[in-house]
């Protein structure tokens, strides 16, 4: 299995071949053909240089002298992680559900849920710092600075 | 000069730039003082509202929540050892001993005073140092520029942490790549756009800006939490903030300290890469070694100088970090690197040219230094009982707020949806990245720096008939690139040296166990 080390330089490595392989793909216009400088120069330079600093990485992580794992090293609890992907999945909903059900809705369910993935349990934390905060930042933003706001797609 | 400074005056002696000057400072501190985030992301919630309130205004705004960071960052350090940025890890060496000692309010008076006195040094040395090499610099040729950005991508990965060095150019090559994406403005050749109309315009500054530092620094403090976070701060562990009265020996004898390390922070911010981390670690050491026996004893366990030594050099060095922002348009640090991404937005191009064509901007950013040092000394010192019920805020509320304004601050710019999924997407790579330890300051340097470096390459070739030798024709340009490619080379010493020093302590353990 890979390092840690390693997983770093390997997933940019994939990344910069990827990308060169789509920066020689760049179409020229008639126009370049005779340039020095085309669109598709500094992608190619980029890429070439890339995946040149990702192998140094990589050799330089295999002949450093191999360590002891140490206990300081710090692990990733569970429970983090499972509440940082709902953070990440509640803000793809957010985002989707944005226009259809408009800012107030979308707005409090996000902050509701979100502080009730936080592990806040407090009804009055969970209920006070989300809807007020959104019937406050919309009215701040539409009546008083005059920024459009979308009401929701599904009923307007 | 006197012109311009007039001109400063008088842009922020408008009563609307005043209280930008203070809400910057009052944000600034606020946001600081929560351990985890700095002024990098600070800067980044600002943006969206800044793009409301016009350019001088703008930068004034942002310049205020810039050092307003840093200082609450201290306060931070100060009363619970967990500094919210970096910049302030040094401070906290002494100021937490001093705090557990009793003397809270000592420690964060002298953190205001040398905060003080290192901004305000740095803004006359930057009143004197920003218009001549402005002057200097309109001689530079689109060569220098290419030659000059490249040294400011190099130094930052080699000034970053120990063992970075490689991190920090991948990251760097990665922000240049983004940059790369959209319609080529020289040809108008479509390139990385993946068949998406969203992406022919490119990727928003903004949207990178948001997603690398608020939404990445909010999620790594969820999925890493520090093991003294905002919500295991209760008011025990909070010290009691006690007298902020300093007595004329203490005075006497850190007056001296303040003034060394207010030039030294300045000098080391003006380099591109170092920044206040830097200056403000250089600034201990250097007053470590030149303390008495006596006192040299004391750092570490409760000591003013230590304390001062830092907190003088990391304000001067912020300053020091507008000069290569606001004369050659070459951020030097994550943080300028974003206030040039916003000037940019504004339409105006940082550089040379920005004293003749934007004095005003140029000026105002200037003067407004002055005032938000004296809002922070005036407003925030005495608040600082208040702020630190900051500390106290819990963690769920926090952290769920700051998701909420990154997205609702890119949507309110774009009004497009497609950017808040990109935005996520940004914000789960840069989440991997940060746990793999990853800089994320490069990205943003690459990204932001990408467009010119390509147009001043492209100009420079056909100068010289598509030949390299741009690199070496004039001595300006040959100089600089001279610098660039030692400052490339500056991290294999350390890694050769390394290298011996974990073999021989490897030898050693085996024969230990043999």
């Amino acid at each position: 299995m890979l390092n840690r080390e390693l997983l770093g330089p390997s997933l940019f490595l994939a990344l910069f071949t990827l990308y060169a392989i789509i920066a020689w793909q760049i179409p020229l216009l008639p126009f370049e053909e005779y340039e020095t400088v085309t669109s598709a120069t500094l992608p190619k330079v980029y890429a070439a240089f890339g995946i040149i600093v990702c192998l140094l990485s990589i050799a330089a992580t295999l002949l450093k002298p191999k360590e002891q794992p140490s206990d300081e090293q710090q692990t990733l609890e569970k429970s983090n992680v499972l509440r940082t992907v709902a953070l990440l999945i509640l803000m793809v909903l957010y985002s989707a559900m944005l226009e259809p059900i408009g800012f107030l809705l979308s707005t409090s369910a996000f902050l509701l849920i979100g502080f009730f993935v936080m592990g806040e349990r407090r009804k009055a934390v969970l209920l006070l710092a989300s809807i007020p905060v959104a019937v406050v930042f919309w009215f701040l933003m539409t009546q008083v600075l005059g920024i459009y706001l979308v009401p929701g797609n599904l009923w307007s | 000069m006197f012109d311009g400074i007039m001109l400063g005056l008088s842009t922020v002696l408008d009563w609307n730039n005043l209280l930008y000057v203070i809400i910057g400072c009052f944000v600034g501190t606020f946001i600081g003082m929560l351990p985890g985030l700095g002024p990098i992301t600070a800067i980044a919630l600002m943006i969206p509202i800044t793009y409301s309130i016009g350019a001088d205004s703008g930068m004034i705004l942002m310049a205020g929540v810039y050092y307003g960071a840093i200082f609450g960052g201290s306060t931070s350090s100060i009363l619970i050892n967990a500094p919210g940025v970096a910049g302030t890890v040094a401070s906290s060496f002494d100021g937490y001993p001093l705090a557990k000692q009793g003397h809270a309010g000592k420690a964060l008076a002298i953190a205001a005073y040398s905060s003080f006195i290192g901004g305000t040094i740095g803004a006359i040395l930057l009143m004197v140092a920003a218009p001549l090499l402005a002057k200097v610099s309109l001689s530079f040729q689109s060569p220098d520029y290419v030659v000059l950005m490249f040294l400011g991508l190099t130094a930052i990965a080699a000034f970053s942490n120990k063992g970075q060095f490689l991190k920090a150019m991948m990251m760097t090559v990665f922000g240049l790549m983004l940059a790369t994406v959209g319609i080529d403005p020289s040809s108008g050749t479509e390139r990385f756009t993946l068949g998406q109309a969203d992406l022919l315009d490119g990727i928003s500054f903004l949207l990178v800006a948001m997603a690398t530092f608020a939404l990445a620094e909010a999620l790594i403090n969820v999925t890493r939490p520090e093991k003294k976070d905002v919500k295991g701060i209760n008011d025990s562990d909070t010290p009691q903030i006690g007298s902020t009265k300093l007595t004329k020996e203490e005075i006497k004898d850190i007056a001296p300290v303040i003034g060394r390390s207010s030039i030294l922070g300045f000098i080391v911010g003006v380099l591109p890469g170092a920044g206040a981390t830097i200056a403000s670690f250089m600034a201990y050491a250097t007053e470590r070694n030149l303390a008495p026996k006596g006192l040299k004893e004391k750092f570490g366990k409760g000591s003013l100088r230590g304390l001062a030594a830092p907190e003088s050099a990391n304000n001067a060095a912020c300053t020091g970090s507008f000069v290569p922002l606001l004369t050659l348009g070459i951020p030097g640090s994550g943080t300028t690197a974003i206030m040039l991404g916003a000037l940019i937005a504004y339409g105006i191009q940082p550089g040379p040219m920005l004293m003749q064509e934007n004095p005003s901007v140029f000026w105002a950013v200037i003067v407004s230094m002055y005032f938000g040092n004296i809002v922070l000394l005036i407003l925030n010192l005495p608040l600082i009982p208040y702020f630190a019920k900051v500390l106290a805020m819990p963690k769920s509320v926090l952290t769920v707020m700051i998701l909420f304004f990154s997205l609702i601050g890119v949507y309110l710019v774009s009004f497009n949806t497609f950017d808040l999924f990109m935005m996520v997407g940004f914000a789960i790579v840069a989440l991997v990245l940060r746990l793999l330890a990853f800089p994320m300051a490069p990205l943003l340097l690459g990204f932001i720096l990408g467009d010119m470096i390509e147009r001043n390459f492209r100009r420079s070739m056909m100068i010289s008939d598509g030949s390299l030798s741009f690199l070496w024709e004039r001595p300006l340009t040959l100089s600089i690139f001279v610098i660039s490619i030692l400052v490339l080379l500056f991290p294999l010493k350390d890694f050769i040296t390394q290298r011996r020093a974990d073999k021989a302590a490897l030898k050693v353990k085996s024969e230990h166990a043999s």
